[in-house]
């Protein structure tokens, strides 16, 4: 922060624009910047102007980071966890203020990680069950990258079904107009996964490639079928596919480690289970978000399969699954019992790196080093086109009032919780990712967006 | 018709490869075949390629060479008259096929032969034929010598050295159990191969993996050399993920005279005499006819599409399957 104060003095002829101090650290003249900057310039004014508006005057001008949304009373929908948070930061004020600067500055390095943006309420008409998904989301009551998508898309069809399109205007041209502000809403939630782009863009393309004569109500329909095909395609009969494949690899006497919670390898395990393969399994599991409890719940209690009648004689119903649930830090003395490590994705990008839950690279690479087979269940609708190095480019982080366990943080004023979602498993530490085209090792995912024709879409 | 006997008539060409020969048994089939539709002429040839799995110790060659041929049947155009016109057609395009596979041995020599520096020291393993036609397309311009390894249990490195030593090229056999040894002096490795599986990687006659990780770790190049009909859809995670793995191998055998060491002589009756003989069979018995070498340890495969890493290798494979 003082370093930033401290520039518009260096510069005082430079900035003639009314931006406040703290923002306008160091401009060029606006006629000598691109288009794109003088408009990056003024959104940042509009920026600070709402912050200063909305924020008592003795506030920070960046604050509005971790500390929960400050709402208008005329948003009913706030949590009551969050008003009691609210009115404690009233209470203790000038400490808060205090813990905020050391914060800011603690986390520059990471302040380009998405984290939930709480900016102004709801701009534009934000349909209900889009503000609600939003809240969802920021709650992490839906949660993962499957999930997210098919209830983004299914929140979507709502917003699709309720929509008319104005007069002197077509749906092909003004439906996405519509839909934008949706978006952005739930963007302002959680940033966007890959899933949801990838989605998105495939219904950008169908909406504006929509007949232009076709009645209303038609239009509209085929559009929610165009979505109900695209979750069952590239989402259902993916996975259906995953999990056949990925099944064929689990043996008799095999112990699967797992990492975290993937609804793809949860399904995986348990139709190798349903066909009655023995194998255990090594639940490894980490804070904050522990999402390997609930896998741990699913496998245990799997549905008693009663008994079977094969070749004439009764079979006693296959015994549940052993499973085993460690932390993370117990994995060193749990790989070498494993046969083969499964592991869940977030995305994959063009180089083969897997973008995934943090501590999947961990897992995966102490696995390389113990020269266990490595599988990454994955449907080809996560694929990314770009390339990451590593996992500190882009990440999310888990919003520190969601997840604060820890009681300190609100007491140490120096002390900031960090924890990134994600991050990036290199492409050498995979064995194999299974999609839904086939086993492929990592280095040639390059190539299947072209086999499925995704590059034309 | 007995596809098997078939098969081993047709393998009793030299030239011809396992996976050619269950390419020709499946023509023979369909040309036989009372088929009259599509569908039943696949299911024919599902039959015909399961039957031949079940009779071979080995089913990976012979699985590359009926997949091949049944994704070509099924997506042959089908716009012919008569359904037998179409057949004949099918066994016109496959007898095409095999004769202008029997010319990608030529091929791959030649592109692998620049990779070949004169004076070069050349390690390789078993008998392969289009190592074979490699090596002596080499020795026309270039001098080399050759170390081939014994290749136990099936020994056919005898038979790459005495068809070497016969055309003139120097060459020594070498114990598979000397190839550290060996390595030093040598400048390039080159193999055959079974099947180019999805990973890149290669499955080979045993022992293939041993010298590919002590050519890595001497940092020596490792060829691979293998026609396309060997490339294989398959993606094995260990070398017990191979369909030609099974509970025989490196199983252990039944403990015997236990009461023996234990000093109790009361049940051991004569059971010094089996123990003391272990025969070759038996050794042979439980091990592994061939093993998977990973992509890592490979540095290219040549092979009549071009000269391929391992990598160019998967994504081959992934765009003719996966489209």
């Amino acid at each position: 922060m003082a370093a930033l104060e401290l520039m518009p003095a260096a510069q005082p002829a430079l900035t003639t624009t009314e931006a406040p101090p703290s923002t306008s650290s160091s401009q060029p003249s606006q006629k000598s910047m691109s288009k794109a900057e003088r408009r990056e310039l003024q959104e940042k004014q509009r920026a600070a102007k709402i912050a200063q508006k909305q924020q008592p005057p003795g506030d920070a001008p960046n604050k509005p980071k971790s500390k929960p949304k400050p709402v208008a009373p005329q948003n009913p929908t706030q949590p009551s966890g969050a008003d009691a948070s609210r009115s404690k930061d009233a209470t203790s004020a000038p400490t808060m203020d205090a813990a905020e600067m050391s914060k800011s500055r603690n986390l520059r390095i990471f302040s380009h990680f998405g984290l939930p943006k709480h900016g102004p309420g709801l701009k534009g008409d934000i349909h209900p069950c889009i503000v609600r998904l939003a809240l969802q989301f920021s709650e992490f009551k839906i949660c993962g990258a499957n999930a997210r998508c098919i209830a983004t898309l299914t929140a979507f069809k709502t917003v699709i079904q309720d929509y008319t399109t104005p007069p002197n205007n077509t749906l092909s041209r003004h439906l996405m107009t519509h839909l934008s502000p949706q978006i952005t809403h739930l963007v302002s939630a959680r940033p966007m996964s890959v899933t949801m782009g990838n989605a998105i863009r495939q219904l950008k393309l169908e909406i504006s490639g929509s007949d232009i004569d076709m009645p209303e109500q038609d239009a509209k329909d085929l559009l929610c079928q165009k979505i109900d095909d695209y979750i069952r395609d590239r989402i259902i009969i993916a996975d259906e596919v995953i999990q056949d494949l990925a099944c064929r690899k689990i043996k008799d006497g095999d112990v699967i480690l797992t990492y975290a919670r993937s609804s793809v390898v949860e399904k995986v395990l348990l139709s190798a289970h349903k066909q009655g393969k023995r194998f255990s399994v090594i639940v490894v599991d980490s804070r904050p978000l522990l999402e390997g409890k609930e896998l741990l719940k699913a496998l245990t209690s799997a549905p008693p399969v009663s008994w079977t009648l094969s070749n004439d004689s009764l079979l006693p119903p296959p015994p549940p699954i052993p499973c085993t649930y460690a932390l993370l830090p117990a994995l060193p003395s749990l790989i070498t019992e494993a046969t083969s490590v499964i592991l869940g994705a977030h995305s994959l990008h063009s180089n083969g790196a897997v973008f995934s839950r943090a501590g999947t690279a961990l897992v995966a690479l102490m696995a390389k080093q113990h020269s266990v087979p490595v599988l990454v269940c994955c449907e080809t609708y996560k694929f990314s086109e770009g390339v990451m190095l590593d996992g500190f480019g882009k990440n999310e982080l888990a919003p520190s009032h969601l997840f604060r366990d820890i009681s300190t943080s609100s007491q140490e004023p120096n002390l900031e919780i960090l924890n990134p979602l994600y991050d990036l498993t290199p492409p050498s530490c995979i064995t194999a990712v299974v999609t839904e085209v086939g086993l492929i090792p990592p280095s040639s995912i390059s190539s299947i967006p072209m086999a499925l024709g995704r590059i034309s879409l | 018709m007995n596809i098997w006997a078939t098969y081993q008539r047709k393998l009793e060409d030299e030239q011809i490869s396992p996976p050619l020969a269950a390419i020709l048994s499946l023509v023979d089939l369909c040309a036989t075949s009372t088929a009259g539709t599509m569908f039943e002429l696949v299911k024919a040839l599902n039959e015909g390629s399961d039957s031949l799995k079940q009779h071979s110790p080995n089913p990976i060659s012979i699985n590359a060479g009926c997949e091949l041929f049944i994704a070509f049947v099924t997506l042959f155009p089908h716009d012919s008259a008569s359904f037998s016109d179409l057949k004949m057609e099918l066994v016109k395009q496959g007898e095409t096929y095999v004769r202008q596979a029997l010319t990608y041995r030529r091929k791959i020599g030649e592109l692998a032969v620049d990779f070949i520096k004169d004076d070069s020291v050349i390690l390789t393993h078993s008998y392969s034929r289009v190592v074979m036609e490699t090596l002596l397309l080499a020795h026309r311009s270039k001098r080399i010598s050759v170390f081939v390894t014994e290749a136990r249990p099936r020994g056919l490195g005898v038979k790459t050295a005495q068809a070497l030593t016969a055309a003139g090229i120097p060459c020594t056999v070498i114990l598979d159990s000397a190839v550290a040894y060996a390595m030093d002096k040598v400048d390039l490795v080159l193999v055959g191969s079974e099947a180019v599986v999805e990973s890149g990687g290669l499955i080979n006659a045993v022992g293939s993996l041993n010298i590919a990780i002590i050519a890595k770790s001497s940092h020596k190049p490792f060829y691979a050399l293998a026609e396309s009909y060997k490339f294989h859809r398959l993606f094995p995670l260990s070398q017990y993920d191979l369909p030609s793995h099974n509970p025989r191998i490196l199983s252990f055998p039944p403990p015997i005279e236990q009461d023996n060491i234990l000093g109790h002589p009361s049940s051991a009756v004569g059971s010094e005499v089996p123990s003391s003989r272990i025969t070759q069979e038996e050794i042979a018995k439980n091990n592994p006819d061939v093993d998977y070498t990973r992509p890592d340890l490979i540095s290219l495969v040549f092979s009549d599409i071009g000269s391929l890493t391992p990598g160019g290798v998967s994504a081959y494979l992934v765009g003719m399957f996966a489209g």
